[in-house]
């Protein structure tokens, strides 16, 4: 079964399962199998946004005045969460492009993909505000120990599923020796390996970006880095709706409301995909952990985050269908909340309380000499 | 115009809810002074989750978030009947 970039075949796509049926042909939207996706569409690309357009030069001089371990802190989740879109700012796309079969969904993949390299680029915008030269802090990042365990655990589904899939379009179902090692592809396989995928996508966009949100809106309780936090609190807004994308996949497949093979395959690996999950979780208490090794910061410590990672872990895996792993039923930290509400971050960019948001394209700091001969 | 709407919530607060006003099952845990969870209170992250044991509820707002089957997303939905929740 070869990718095909436009299907001749005639296919109607309101028959296809979500994943592994016909390659797309017509990007069609008229009609729709799930038509959520579209409105997933139509919502991510609502909140369309630029880095460039939130000042963040202010937050240089706040950088200056933290101590060194509220240094590590910023800096090494700025580091964790620019893996994280790295690998989402592509991932999406190669490997679930090659193996999509609705329109609307396959769309929903590509403005999901493209709003991570949004993401990206939002990071470099902010390191070189605060950095001369920003290289040491992204070259760290394929370095760092701590760092790497992470991008081991989130590349690893999606290389397997790319892989496979590779092998799949390439030499079709049965049994291949790659570089010595036997690989057994076939469809249920193929379909295994996505929903094991899909599982550890959501985890990622459930979870991990979560210890990092916390430090940076605790920053901003103090009127710290608040250039920064304008920034996560825009990146906030859009990984909840990528969330509620793979809730949504995973549901479908769950209910029946798609590939009745996924839903057989989301019974059998049910466990391995709490497990998925729940790793995650221990992973990004071991990252509050590391934060806060050299010291902690005012307002947070590493209980409180690890408590609002079980917090927010129990409403995840609820929304999944899964029972509450843990004890944390309150908000251990409740004015997250405040930054989490979108109305927030929605407020024309006008109105006072929100100056340094969309600043537009003139810099702060223009002086009307910089403006030389220009009629004011 | 119909009677106010009675809200259990955990099976031990009781609140009620003007028809005519539309708010929110998230409001009325609100200015009953319970801590309802939420993030987005727009519906589409889906944190303010909540069981719905009994009773009927109208969506405000059209809902992103997969609803399962027993639930309900206090951010953008109203009681249409008496219900009955639990968080
Ligand atoms: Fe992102
Ligand atoms: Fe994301």
């Amino acid at each position: 079964m070869r990718y095909s970039t436009f299907n001749q075949n005639q296919v109607n796509p309101l028959h296809e399962p979500m994943f592994f049926g016909n390659p797309v042909n017509v990007a069609r939207y008229d009609q729709q199998k799930h038509a959520i996706f579209e409105k997933l569409i139509e919502k991510q690309i609502s909140f369309f946004w630029r880095p460039e357009e939130v000042d963040v030069s202010r937050d240089r001089v706040d950088f200056q005045g933290l101590t060194d371990s509220e240094k590590h802190i910023f800096i090494s989740n700025l580091k964790y969460q620019t893996l994280l879109d790295s690998v989402q700012g592509r991932s999406p796309n190669v490997a679930f492009l090659p193996i999509v079969s609705i329109p609307e969904l396959e769309t929903w993949i590509e403005t999901w993909s493209f709003f991570e390299t949004i993401h990206s680029r939002s990071y470099t915008h902010i390191l070189r505000n605060l950095f001369t030269d920003p290289s040491e802090v992204f070259e760290d990042i394929v370095i760092n120990t701590e760092i790497q365990k992470r991008a081991n655990d989130i590349s690893k589904y999606y290389d397997d599923l790319i892989f496979y899939t590779q092998l799949a379009q390439t030499l079709g179902e049965g049994e291949w020796e790659i570089d010595g090692v036997k690989h057994v592809v076939n469809l249920r396989e193929l379909k295994k390996r996505l929903f094991l995928c899909m599982n550890s996508v959501n985890a990622l966009e459930a979870i991990r970006f979560y210890v990092s949100f916390a430090c940076t809106f605790a920053f901003a309780e103090r009127d710290l880095m608040e250039g920064n936090s304008k920034i996560i609190r825009l990146i906030a807004r859009d990984e909840n709706l990528h969330l509620v994308s793979t809730q949504q996949i995973l549901n479908l497949w769950q209910y029946g409301k798609d590939d009745p093979e996924m839903q057989e395959i989301a019974e059998e690996l049910r466990d391995e995909a709490r497990n998925i999950f729940m790793s995650a979780v221990a992973q990004e208490k071991e990252w509050a952990h590391y934060l806060f090794r050299n010291g902690s910061m005012i307002g947070l410590n590493e209980e409180m985050l690890c408590q609002y990672v079980e917090y927010i872990a129990n409403m995840r895996m609820e929304a999944l269908g899964f029972d509450a792993p843990f004890e944390q039923r309150s908000n251990p930290l409740p004015w997250m909340n405040k930054y989490l509400v979108s109305d927030n971050v929605q407020v024309a960019p006008q109105e006072a309380e929100i100056t340094s948001y969309l600043v537009g394209q003139i810099d702060s700091e223009v002086s009307v000499a910089d403006l030389g001969d220009f009629e004011l | 115009m119909a009677d106010s709407y009675k809200v259990t919530v955990n099976g031990q607060h009781q609140l009620t809810v003007e028809p005519s006003e539309q708010t929110t099952l998230l409001e009325v845990m609100e200015q009953a002074g319970l801590k309802p969870h939420y993030h987005c209170r727009n519906g589409f992250c889906g944190a303010c989750r909540v069981q719905l044991i009994q009773g009927e509820v109208s969506y405000l707002t059209d809902p992103l978030a997969f609803i399962r089957p027993g639930d309900c997303l206090a951010c953008c939905c109203t009681p249409i009947s008496d219900v009955e929740i639990k968080q």
